[in-house]
């Protein structure tokens, strides 16, 4: 990766000082005017300090530009020549103009890349200020109702330790959820995104899925509609796998007055489109722009509201899905209801069958 | 409290983990005994022989992968891995060391006895085979007869091909245990290539269109995803 950019700049260098030498050439040759020739090399310059990464690039080039124009451009030709006040005065001042148009651009450069940087902190401490947020509410049921059990344990009924046991049960289970998409969000924005894919089949997929989607709604009837043929797609399986139980949790949670629950894929090309659709209540106008980025929002809510995990969930599945390179979009239906869709590529069917 | 007289040790650091575990265990009649560092476990492992491990990876004072490669120099004693949840790479890294199985953290109650079980019935029915008895397999409504070579379901016959059945068998043989995709390939084909894993899914895939499984009502063989395959045994 290094090496490249450093080959890269190079030949870019070198490109772009023979073009302004050749120019210059001609220039000289049919119109003989040779005080256009300082300005075509400083320009040189200033395209190779703005186009390659490191100032070096840009300083080199005007050393060589400036004994280029000295040499080959000025009186007397194709012979260095320091001695003529002028020559000197000339080359030193095109030297300076040069560096300093480099240096300047160079330093452009690093400010939008740490604008960007303080872009990309300020969003993830937002994001962190969010959970921190929603992470107090299961925190105060689960050391609420244990401190009680351990300090009233000869007061209580056994109805109401369990009782108590089951909230901390069950506000655990969310945090578990929280955890793993905070997890996954870390493995995907640190930075290089390398995500490790393996070819994973469609419906070994989808059914480790369902399992883990029915270990928590164990009531909810999904409708699994898939493509009989052996489909095989390259994959961090356990991110997708998070992503589709983000999905229907979400519909399970949302989607106010669901009736059926689709899960849907198909082929198209050399993509796969999953949809997650469902006949509940659609999502309002004013949600649906920021409905994959939204989790700054989530800090205005009411910490106490079951739809907390929204934001966070449906953020954390726009990522993955980018980090495949792959597609997501939401829509309402017609009908009623929405459908969540997104592509991922297929691996390509080589050999055998 | 019911008693069943097996032993369970168990090796992590972490207090509150071991006691909650512990609990668990002893109150559905386990023997517990505990260890909180690599060489607190071999010792006792070797003065209490238990007859399974549960066992935290990271332990203070070394790996615990090291820990499973001494224990299974000379012995079977199924070892039940306890990992926080990272990659894949590290599950594959110790089942194919040794560890009969591994449960991610944080885990709920069921699981963990569904593992300890399944992890002491296959090591008794190994036991068992060793001393003579071949006897069919069966699990739920699915049965394998090792002599004519037939898998049924509800008294069905499945119509398999040889590399279709020799997969199944295996994982019938190792049931309970979660067998890698690499470990299968090199029982069935003998060697591997870049194709091999993509082979092992499409017989698969045959396996469980011919067994009429439908996702999500996977009752005989579970996926483990990015790992391997597990014949299940701890049917509900």
């Amino acid at each position: 990766m290094k090496k490249r950019t450093i080959l890269k700049d190079t030949v870019f260098t070198m490109l772009i000082l023979c073009i302004a030498f050749v120019v210059s050439l001609v220039i000289m040759q049919t119109f003989d005017l040779y005080t256009t020739i300082p300005a075509i090399f400083t320009l040189a310059v200033f395209l190779i300090s703005r186009y390659t990464e490191s100032y070096v690039y840009g300083v080199i080039g005007s050393l060589v530009g400036m004994f280029a124009v000295n040499f080959a451009f000025t009186f007397p030709y194709f012979k260095f020549n320091f001695i003529i006040v002028e020559n000197l005065v000339s080359a030193i001042v095109m030297l300076i103009i040069s560096i300093m148009t480099s240096v300047l651009t160079t330093e452009l450069k690093r400010q939008e890349r740490i604008r960007v940087e303080t872009e990309k902190e300020k969003m993830r401490a937002n994001l962190l200020r969010a959970i921190s947020h929603d992470l107090r509410t299961p925190l105060t049921t689960i050391y609420g109702s244990s401190s009680a059990m351990v300090e009233n344990a000869k007061d209580l009924s056994k109805e109401q330790m369990v009782e108590l046991a089951a909230g901390i049960s069950q506000d655990s289970q969310w945090l578990i959820g929280m955890v793993e998409n905070l997890l996954s969000v870390t493995k995907i924005d640190s930075g290089d995104m390398k995500l490790i894919k393996t070819p994973v089949v469609l419906e070994e997929l989808i059914d480790s899925v369902l399992v883990r989607f029915k270990k928590r709604y164990p009531k909810q009837e999904v409708q699994i509609e898939i493509p009989d043929e052996f489909i095989n797609i390259p994959m961090d399986a356990v991110l997708m796998t998070q992503v589709i139980v983000n999905m229907l949790e979400n519909a399970v949670q949302h989607a106010v007055g669901m009736e059926t629950l689709i899960l849907r894929v198909s082929t198209e090309g050399e993509n796969a489109i999953f949809e997650i659709i469902d006949d509940g209540c659609g999502i309002p106008k004013e949600k649906m722009d920021r409905i994959f980025t939204g989790y700054f929002e989530t800090g205005n809510l009411p910490a106490d509201n079951q739809k907390r995990n929204m934001g966070i969930g449906l953020s954390v599945c726009a990522s993955i899905i980018k980090a495949h390179e792959g597609d997501i979009i939401v829509e309402n239906l017609k009908e009623g209801g929405c459908c969540f869709r997104f592509t991922l590529k297929m691996e390509e069917m080589l050999d055998e069958q | 409290m019911n008693s069943n007289k097996y032993k369970v040790l168990i090796i992590e650091d972490e207090g509150n983990i071991r006691h909650f575990v512990k609990t668990i265990l002893a109150t559905n009649g386990y023997q517990v005994v505990e260890a909180k560092t690599a060489a607190e476990g071999k010792m006792a492992f070797m003065s209490h022989s238990p007859d399974a491990v549960i066992l935290d990876l990271g332990l203070p004072d070394g790996d615990g992968m090291d820990f499973l490669r001494l224990i299974r120099l000379d012995f079977s004693t199924p070892i039940i891995v306890l990992s926080a949840r990272t990659d894949e790479k590290d599950k594959v890294a110790a089942l194919d060391a040794g560890a009969n199985d591994y449960i991610t953290k944080p885990f709920g109650t069921a699981e963990l006895q569904a593992r300890v079980r399944a992890a002491l019935r296959i090591h008794q029915q190994n036991m068992n085979r060793s001393l003579g008895g071949n006897k069919n397999f069966q699990v739920g409504d699915l049965i394998i007869d090792y002599d004519t070579r037939h898998v049924l379901i509800k008294g069905e016959d499945i119509k398999l091909t040889q590399t279709e059945y020799n997969i199944v068998a295996l994982l019938a043989a190792h049931a309970g245990k979660v067998m890698t995709y690499s470990e299968i390939i090199k029982e069935i084909w003998k060697w591997s290539d870049a194709g091999s894993v993509k082979k092992l899914q499409v017989n698969m895939a045959n396996i469980r269109k011919k067994m009429g499984i439908r996702p999500g009502d996977n009752q005989y063989i579970i996926n483990e995803l990015g790992v391997g395959y597990r014949m299940n045994v701890d049917m509900e």
